[in-house]
């Protein structure tokens, strides 16, 4: 694979290496280090070394002839050795002696005073978790259990826990987060989340404002993804709106990502987005949602719901775009309503059943008049029509000020 | 304080130092009428018996500075360590049985008996004799006063217990005699772990001495006291009992009136035949005495007195007596715990007296001895003139067993010193929990009286189990049945063979070539303290190995040698290792093996812990806790064992213990008698083979394994421990007791197991094939290895899940039929579509009724096993599965995540389908929808709906409470809310219509709604009136722990199927 290295060429390229990295480390250039160790970049630097590691097997060797490298073995040995199989493709190796330069990386780390090798620190935080999932597909594709990205999280888990305390380290604590978030998210546990959130947010100490920003978007980005799973609405809303207006306008993905779970969130409180947006951002699945939305279509909405509806349930969205329904339905009463005034505006407020049956038929769906004024019987009760409904007479009675109030950003009863 | 390498190191020289050191001393001491006066003068004081043994040393201030001096020696100079020992127990005794070897004896022994007051009530229900002189030496009393109940409980235990007395003799004749020519063998051979560990050890020992013993008479006073004193915790009472069987055919009435007198004499013969005999046995009643003073040593006492007794009994007299024996030395048993309470204070109070001298000198064994020396001198001297009287052979017994114990003391002494010396406090602090026992014990009898009557035991021990069941009672009465039972088991084996038992049960554990490698370490042996000093390494090394796993792994027939361990390091060791391991054997009753395959406890893990709770209350040296750990903890363990987990433990241990035993027993039986040479010779080789894993394992590579395994370890056993020793905690006094319970219990379980590590072990090597054909069988948490007796192999479980299937009895019942095929399956690993079929059906009978846990037990493993492609009712569970998540856990993300794992296939399934609409109805809140697919679900569903349905109607009723105006017919919401059929179809549902609507006015009534009637009749809500009247009423069944299925009742029909 590799063009063929002579040995001195091997040589020079790993004593190269050696140097830059223990250069780096005495002049704390934070910089270099972590370029030093991003094992899976394509920098021309490391390939070559990948190359120069394969002819030249004994790197032991060179750590032990100078004191100047041997402090770094610990770190510098199983990083080759990951860097060397991840170059050869083998990737639970790589993930492995990885780790191994991870903790000792992390074991020297906690012995630096000033916080400047935190930009390292992250690129193997994010090597790590990139290595894992990596070399969990790996696994998976061999028929054996993937557990290396758990591995990683607890790992993540201990540098959380170097960062996580008073001083000028702690800047570093949100990246490492958001590094374990994207872990749990992956693995389904985020539940783990829970205590890493705890000690982020009842920090005192430290002004949650004071994180990178980039760090802080992500976070809010999970947070806020927490909360639609929780249906916690205005909550999901305002950590996802702060996400989003944050977050570097450039990055357009990272916006369609935050937009993926404010729209359903806005949708829920009764803010609709433009189609525009949807168009910018190719988020389309949710524009027949919107117009469904718009005009009291359930059956525009159940058949969005359902082409969607691997998306959606990926996503954790589809419960809450589910949930849209009784929206569809006051909608769709509202217009009734509204046709009603205009034959007649003084029978307005009075809407029998069965017109309703008649209008949903029309819709293709076919409900009984029992179901219907379950419906209806429902929608008066989470407050998205006033009035209230005559069993005997099988009418709906609305009030005459506002039937249908507006949600304007407030969930829906429940 | 003292070095231990020091201590090791005069060693050597210390036993015949110790021998001649004793005799010069007591020729020096011997001050007879001081001690006499000491004796009186401290009766009157107060504690006779303990403060009389104090005293006398008092009395004696040279005695005492000379017992103190020798003891600082030892310390401080390894040379003289041994002797100084020596002399103190022996200055001791030495001034009693010359002072008035009879009035000593009566003094004596009413102190003894006080402070054993709860033997004498076990025993004799005690003679007015006893009584009379306790009162008279009394002020101990306190502990006395405690005791009457339990007197009085004792005697109905003596009734009971009498047929087994009767067996016993049989066994104990028939004991002696293989048991002395194992003695001697085992000498020349050290081929008898044990037995060498006894036999060996004290052989040498012994003969040293007894070359400088030489004379007889001085012996009897001196030597004797000492075997008296041994004898005095365990032994006296067993003596006692002996000869009172001997003297009095083993009459109980004759016991209660028996004097003294009697007694001493009886002792002495019994004496002079069981030291020969039990030589072995009383190093292990030594350690056990350490770990009683340690600790509590009342049980452990006791067993060692029984085998004295026994042995004695036999070689001495073959006891024609039958009864009294077992009782006896039950009552010995007891005895020690009184004892330790009298201790106490002393202790505490004389600390800087003579007394503390000794346990300040770190010998808080020694000081015990002294105490308990001082207390059987007393019977001693009683005990002595007999002695003189008996035949010539007899004494050299003596001679040898006293040798023996001296030099085991010295030892074993010198070993405690080191690490006890600094922590006189600590020693007492130890004691005290010593002490507490006392109340344990008492607890224990009231148990094991109890225990015959429960109903369980006695159903589940078969004839095997007699043996457990004795211990139990025995113990409960004596304490010591275990060994009489066993004994009795096996006519054949000799109380000496209780190692023997014990090793038998301790299966070839040990694999060829390390034998074969102990063999080549102990061949380089020039002398028998080599010896003993190789076994011990030996046995350090293999329980290293045993620890690490690599015992069985490890190429023994390559593995070098380690290098010939200085003897006298040895020393120390010898005494206690040889025992522990000799112990350890016994520890095995013949229930254990069954257990242990599956419990890869290590045993060095096990006993270090154990003996690090132990002793670290006591804050020994560590060292003292490796070694005793090894050593005495065993032999807790296993005196514990039979005490602590049959008495101590109470109904609730025996409860269990008994029900495993019995399984197993006739099998073990059955083996055990026929088994024997063989087992034994295992277990002579056993103590080898642990020392030479241990040494092994000091290798680098394997100190590093070692360390991550015993981390591990460390945990599990940690935790475990820890638990037990709560446990004991809740016990309260018994603290102690139930720590070394639950300590036997790990020793146990490790023990058979081999002591491997988990992953060491092959699974498909032990995978169990069950034998059981019962097609029918309780459900029994697994505590240990499964027995393949018990299992029942695929073809009988698949006959029990049929009958499962088409029985008619309820539900507690199936389930806990069901539970037990799981478990069968699951410990042969059976991974099939039977197994598909039981998770299956078990799961349906739990939603059936509701039971979720279970369910949720079932769901799980039906996952794992559809995933692993066995074909089942799949779509039928994914549909529960969905059902259950939505209505019950109510968990987005879960339900998201079984939403999205169905398949494509799945979603048209009927049940899946039905599921997901029935979600959708929940979320929606669509009552409506949801009864209907409430009357229309397919195959369980409804059951998992039905755990909704009350939820479901209370927020359809508040909903159109809300909305409705002004009123809602009932029969409207009866319809709607599945009371009544939806669609009513048929004329008959009329009447059902009725009955529902009446339900529904029930319902509604029940949850706070306001109902109306017009003027045709119809009951109306009024939906106004109730919107703010509505509430959700306590569910009637409900339970202050949150599961009504573990209420009472239910246990009891549980327990009752």
């Amino acid at each position: 694979m590799a063009a063929y290295v002579s040995m001195g060429e091997a040589h020079r390229r790993i004593t190269e290496y050696l140097n830059r990295f223990s250069d780096a480390v005495s002049y704390q250039d934070g910089k270099t280090l972590s370029r030093l160790v991003s094992v899976s970049s394509d920098a021309a630097v490391l390939v070559s070394l990948a190359e120069a590691l394969n002819t030249f097997q004994d790197a032991n060797r060179l750590f032990r002839q100078s004191e100047k490298y041997s402090q770094y073995a610990d770190i510098l040995l199983p990083m080759f050795r990951a860097l060397q199989s991840y170059r050869l493709r083998n990737l639970v190796e790589s993930y492995l002696a990885f780790e191994k330069a991870s903790n000792a990386f992390l074991q020297e780390f906690r012995n630096w005073e000033s916080a400047w090798a935190l930009e390292a620190l992250y690129v193997i935080a994010y090597e790590i978790r990139i290595l894992a999932e990596k070399a969990d597909i790996e696994l998976a594709s061999i028929g054996k259990t993937p557990e290396k990205l758990k591995g990683a999280g607890s790992f993540l888990m201990k540098v959380f826990g170097v960062l996580a305390g008073k001083g000028p380290k702690r800047v570093g604590a949100l990246y490492v987060t958001c590094q374990l978030f994207k872990v749990y998210f992956k693995l389904g546990t985020v539940h783990l989340c829970r205590s890493v959130i705890r000690s982020i947010e009842t920090a005192r100490i430290f002004d949650f404002e004071e994180f990178p920003v980039r760090d802080k978007v992500t976070y809010m980005y999970y947070t806020g993804r927490l909360e639609v799973y929780n249906e916690n609405f205005p909550a999901a809303d305002h950590k996802l709106s702060y996400a989003l207006t944050h977050c570097n306008a450039q990055k357009e993905a990272n916006i369609r990502m935050i937009l993926k779970y404010l729209i359903p969130v806005k949708l829920s409180i009764g803010i609709l987005p433009r189609q525009l947006l949807l168009d910018k951002f190719d988020l389309n699945e949710y524009s027949d949602v919107v117009l469904a939305l718009k005009r009291g279509d359930l059956r525009l909405l159940r058949h969005a719901l359902q082409e969607h509806e691997d998306r959606f349930l990926r996503a954790g969205v589809y419960l809450v775009l589910e949930k849209l329904e009784l929206q569809v339905y006051q909608r769709l009463v509202k217009k009734i309503y509204i046709m009603q005034k205009q034959k007649d505006p003084n029978k307005a407020h009075q809407i029998k059943l069965d017109v309703i049956v008649k209008a949903l038929k029309w819709l293709e769906i076919d409900m009984d008049l029992d179901e219907v004024e379950c419906i209806m019987s429902i929608l008066i009760y989470r407050n998205l029509m006033k009035g209230y409904f005559a069993h005997k007479s099988k009418v709906v009675v609305l009030s005459k000020q506002d039937p249908f109030p507006k949600l304007n950003g407030k969930p829906v009863n429940s | 304080m003292m070095n231990q390498g020091e201590s090791s190191d005069a060693s050597t020289a210390v036993e015949k130092h110790q021998i001649n050191d004793t005799h010069q001393v007591q020729s020096s001491y011997f001050p007879p009428n001081c001690a006499v006066a000491s004796w009186s003068t401290q009766g009157e004081n107060g504690d006779l018996s303990t403060s009389g043994y104090n005293h006398d040393q008092q009395v004696d201030p040279n005695l005492k500075n000379g017992q103190d001096g020798t003891n600082l020696v030892s310390n401080g100079s390894t040379s003289n360590p041994g002797p100084a020992n020596l002399v103190q127990g022996y200055s001791g005794y030495a001034a009693y049985p010359n002072s008035d070897p009879y009035g000593y004896s009566s003094t004596g022994y009413a102190a003894y008996y006080n402070h054993y007051q709860q033997q004498p009530g076990q025993y004799q229900q005690p003679p007015g004799q006893y009584q009379q002189q306790s009162s008279q030496y009394q002020q101990q009393p306190s502990q006395y006063q405690q005791q009457p109940s339990q007197y009085q409980q004792q005697p109905s235990q003596y009734q009971q217990q009498p047929s087994q007395y009767q067996q016993q003799p049989s066994q104990y004749q028939q004991q002696p005699s293989q048991y002395q020519p194992q003695s001697n063998q085992s000498y020349p051979h050290h081929v008898g772990a044990y037995q060498n560990t006894g036999a060996p050890y004290q052989p040498l020992s012994s003969f040293q001495n007894t070359g400088s013993y030489a004379g007889p008479a001085s012996y009897s006073s001196t030597y004797y006291n000492p075997g008296d004193y041994q004898t005095s915790g365990s032994y006296t009472s067993g003596n006692y009992g002996t000869q009172t069987n001997l003297w009095h055919g083993g009459q109980y009435a004759t016991y209660g009136s028996h004097q003294y007198p009697n007694y001493t004499p009886d002792s002495t013969s019994a004496y002079s035949s069981s030291t020969a005999v039990a030589t072995s046995q009383y190093q292990q009643h030594y350690k056990q005495w350490e770990d009683y003073y340690n600790q509590t040593q009342t049980e452990v006492s006791c067993a060692p007195g029984t085998e004295n007794v026994s042995v004695s009994i036999a070689s001495s007299v073959n006891n024609s007596v039958p009864s009294g024996s077992s009782g006896y030395t039950a009552s010995n048993n007891q005895m020690p715990a009184a004892y330790t309470p009298s201790w106490r204070p002393e202790f505490s109070s004389s600390d800087l007296t003579s007394v503390q001298p000794v346990a300040v000198s770190g010998s808080a064994p020694e000081g015990y001895w002294k105490h308990g020396a001082s207390a059987l001198q007393n019977d001693l001297p009683n005990s002595v003139e007999p002695h003189a009287q008996k035949p010539p052979e007899v004494t050299p017994a003596h001679e040898s067993f006293q040798n023996q114990q001296t030099s085991t003391f010295s030892q074993g002494s010198t070993a405690l010193y080191p690490a006890s010396c600094q922590f006189s406090q600590i020693q007492q602090s130890s004691f005290q929990a010593g002490l507490q026992p006392s109340e344990p014990l008492d607890s224990r009898r009231a148990s094991k009286l109890q225990i015959p009557t429960n109903p369980r035991i006695a159903s589940n021990l078969p004839s095997s189990i007699s043996k457990s069941d004795k211990d139990s009672s025995m113990t409960s009465t004596g304490a010591k049945p275990a060994y009489v039972s066993v004994i009795m088991q096996n006519p054949n084996q000799k109380v000496a063979s209780y190692e023997e038992d014990d090793s038998m049960l301790k299966p070839g554990m040990f694999p060829k070539s390390l034998r074969g490698y102990v063999e080549r370490a102990l061949a380089r042996c020039k002398n028998d303290r080599q010896k003993t000093a190789c076994q011990a390494v030996l046995k350090e090394v293999i329980t290293k190995a045993t620890a690490d796993g690599t015992l069985y792994t490890k190429d023994w027939d390559t593995e070098p040698l380690f290098p010939l361990p200085t003897t006298d390091a040895f020393n120390k060791h010898d005494t206690q290792l040889p025992i522990p391991t000799s112990v350890m054997p016994k520890s095995k009753s013949p229930s254990r093996r069954a257990k242990s395959r599956w419990e890869p406890i290590p045993e060095e893990k096990v006993v270090d812990k154990f003996a690090n709770i132990s002793y670290g209350t006591a804050k020994y040296g560590g060292w003292n806790s490796k070694q005793f750990s090894g050593g005495k903890i065993e032999n807790k363990d296993h005196f514990g064992t039979k005490f602590s987990l049959s008495d101590q433990k109470g109904s609730s241990k025996n409860f269990t213990r008994p029900a495993k035993r019995q399984r197993l027993g006739e099998d073990l039986n059955a083996g055990d008698d026929g088994d024997i040479s063989s087992d034994s010779d295992k277990e002579q080789n056993l103590t080898k083979y642990y020392s030479a894993a241990i040494a092994l394992a000091d290798s680098p590579e394997e100190k590093k394994r070692r360390e991550n395994r015993s981390k591990r370890f460390d945990k599990g056993h940690g935790n475990q421990v820890e638990k037990n020793n709560l446990r004991g905690k809740d016990v309260g006094a018994g603290k102690s007791y139930a720590r070394r319970a639950s300590a036997v219990v790990l020793s146990r379980t490790f023990d058979e197991s081999g002591s491997r590590a988990v992953e060491d072990i092959d699974w498909d090597a032990l995978t169990v094939k069950g034998t059981c054909q019962e097609i029918e069988k309780r459900y029994l948490r697994l505590t240990s290895a499964p027995d393949p007796a018990t299992v029942r192999p695929e073809e009988v479980l698949e006959k029990a899940l049929l009958m499962v299937q088409t029985s008619q009895k309820n539900y507690l019942y199936k389930c806990d039929q069901l539970k037990s095929i799981r478990q069968d399956l699951t410990v042969q690993r059976i991974r099939n579509e039977l197994t598909v079929k039981v998770y299956e059906t078990h799961a349906r009978l739990a939603i059936e009724v509701g039971d979720l846990p279970e369910y949720n037990q079932c769901q799980s493993q039906l996952k794992t096993l559809y995933g692993e492609g066995i074909t089942g009712c799949h779509m039928e569970f994914a549909a529960y599965n969905l059902l259950c998540v939505m209505l019950h856990s109510n968990n987005n993300r879960d339900l998201l995540s079984a939403m999205s794992r169905l398949s494509a296939n799945a979603k048209k399934d009927k049940a899946v389908k039905h599921a997901l609409s029935v979600r959708s109805a929940v979320t929606s809140g669509n009552y409506v929808t949801f009864f209907r697919l409430y009357k229309t679900a397919p195959n369980l569903n409804t059951f998992l709906m039905d755990l909704y349905v009350e939820k479901m109607r209370y927020a359809a009723v508040k909903c159109m409470s809300r909305s409705y105006r002004p009123t809602a017919p009932v029969s409207y919401l009866s319809q709607i809310l599945g009371f009544t059929n939806a669609l009513p179809t048929s004329e008959s549902s009329d009447e059902k219509e009725v009955d529902g609507v009446e339900e529904c006015i029930e319902w509604l009534k029940a949850h706070g709604a306001c109902l109306i009637s017009d003027s045709t009749g119809e009951t109306l809500l009024d939906a106004k009136a109730s919107a703010s009247s509505l509430y959700m009423p306590e569910p009637e069944d409900a339970v202050s722990h949150g599961d009504a299925s573990l209420a009472v009742n239910d246990f009891l029909t549980r327990s009752l199927a």
